[in-house]
């Protein structure tokens, strides 16, 4: 059943999310053109300059809101789905309260690794000309020989990109967390979400701080001092995950249980 | 076995007893009336069938199984507001539910939908609210469910669509399985009605089959209720 709410899931925002990244793609697209205009021979029009200078106004400012719209849409989708009268349909369907959070979190995550995919694609947009592609080109073949050269730089891209997938499922999860929190009370649901969010991060920053200062009492520090570049890398990303894990899990376990014994929809 | 059976049900909303030791049998192939006033604990006893709600003490069975994932299976349940999806449209919602429920009769839904010239690919935010009303309907008794679940069905629509609501009701329903209509609108349903339940501030009033109640008392379902729930 996980695999029918995905699709379902997918659908539902990607019919919100493919128009907004059409958009981007497309203000990229003209943005360029306009560069381009501005600055070629001749004077150009005051109303053409008014209009080309909104249209980068236009790609700078999206550039910068894609990332908060789609943490918007996602959040937004969870809590009128899962939350308001959608509600009585999805909770009412045959699968369990796991595999409800599980399709949110995945797709949640899946469209933040695309706006970040967008918003590369709208810098090269943007600034596409023969040479510079070439240039870009040149930069990134130069970039990728040098880590062949270099002993498990490749590995520790692996490793970030990996970090930075939990992160995005643990960030997900601690919106579901507050929103699941929040609208467990009868009134002031989106102000409560918003104050359960900040209770989980600061938990969280408490957590961090706590482990932190037992490594420390353990004289793990002085441990880790000593260690090799490579060895200090694998234990940080270990313990980084480690610390996204704990988090993850406990904002799983918040939201599976006010969804299965707390929900009180409108 | 029966299909529900609550055994001193009792849920509260902080001081407020919403229901109250609740005792309900409910036998397969019978069409219930659960009817009580406004605030009588009717969405209350039907979220809490549905799982939507816990129990705060008595047990609640379906089928002989606590609400969960199996018994969502053969529950179909009309909520009392419209909340379906209103990016869909109406062919979409047919293939949503197909996947969901190996019980949804496809072509029944769409023979449904055809008789009231609702197009598949009209999309539901562009459907009036009477219409998503029927649309909702349909999709819950296109399935042959063991056991309906329908929170005010009839509640402000008009005479029109009421007739239109019951007939659907009763023509399309699983015959072996039992119906529960929750609703204050008694004369409406009361010839549908094989058994009723009668529920008031949490608690049952009265539960007996239909006939009985007009044999025993002389009198109609609706003029019963109207004594019972003398203001």
């Amino acid at each position: 059943m996980l695999g029918k709410l995905l699709k379902h899931e997918l659908r539902a925002t990607a019919h919100t999310m493919l128009p907004i990244f059409g958009v981007m793609l497309l203000v990229s697209a003209l943005a360029n053109v306009c560069a381009r205009l501005m600055n070629g021979p001749g004077n150009t029009p005051v109303v053409l300059t008014i209009i080309f200078t909104l249209v980068v106004i236009l790609f700078g400012v999206g550039l910068f809101a894609i990332g908060l719209v789609t943490v918007f849409i996602m959040v937004r989708r969870f809590r009128d789905n899962l939350l308001r009268d959608e509600g009585y349909i999805m909770h009412t369907l045959p699968v369990s309260v796991h595999a409800q959070i599980w399709s949110k979190v995945l797709v949640s995550s899946l469209w933040y690794a695309a706006s970040s995919v967008i918003m590369v694609l709208s810098v090269l947009l943007v600034s596409w000309d023969v040479d510079t592609i070439m240039e870009i080109g040149n930069v990134a073949g130069r970039i990728i020989r040098a880590m062949t050269r270099e002993d498990h730089v490749a590995e520790m891209i692996a490793e970030v990109l990996a970090l930075l997938a939990l992160g995005s499922l643990v960030t997900s999860l601690s919106f579901d967390a507050a929103l699941s929190i929040g609208h467990a009370f009868a009134k002031n649901k989106m102000a409560l979400s918003v104050l359960a969010f900040v209770g989980l991060l600061i938990l969280g920053e408490v957590f961090t701080y706590y482990m932190a200062s037992l490594a420390g009492d353990i004289g793990s520090l002085e441990t880790f001092a000593s260690l090799t570049f490579i060895k200090g890398w694998r234990v940080t990303c270990v313990a980084g995950a480690g610390l996204m894990l704990v988090m993850g899990g406990a904002c799983y376990g918040i939201t599976a249980f006010f969804l299965k014994r707390k929900l009180n929809l409108e | 076995m029966a299909v529900l059976t609550c055994r001193g049900l009792t849920k509260k909303f902080g001081s407020t007893v919403a229901l109250d030791g609740v005792d309900i049998t409910v036998e397969p192939g019978r069409i219930v009336g659960l009817l009580g006033p406004n605030g009588s604990g009717k969405t209350t006893l039907i979220k809490l069938t549905n799982g939507l709600l816990q129990p705060g003490a008595g047990e609640i069975l379906i089928d002989g199984k606590k609400p969960g994932v199996e018994t969502k299976r053969i529950v179909s349940y009309l909520p009392e507001r419209s909340c379906l999806p209103d990016w869909m449209t109406a062919g979409e919602l047919m293939g949503f539910y197909k996947d969901f429920y190996a019980d949804f009769d496809r072509d029944a839904a769409a023979g449904m939908l055809s008789r009231l010239s609702i197009e598949e690919k009209q999309k539901i935010k562009h459907m009036s609210k009477g219409t998503r009303e029927k649309v909702q309907l349909i999709m819950v008794m296109a399935r042959r469910a063991g056991l309906y679940l329908l929170d005010e069905p009839i509640g402000g629509v008009d005479p029109a669509a009421r007739d239109y609501i019951l007939n659907t009701i009763i023509s399309s329903y699983n015959p072996s399985a039992s119906v529960i209509i929750s609703t204050h609108l008694i004369a409406d349903v009361e010839k549908v009605l094989d058994d009723v339940i009668f529920i008031s501030c949490g608690k049952i009033m009265l539960a007996a089959p239909a006939e009985d109640i007009r044999e025993q008392r002389g009198k109609s379902v609706d003029e019963v209720f109207r004594e019972v729930f003398k203001c």
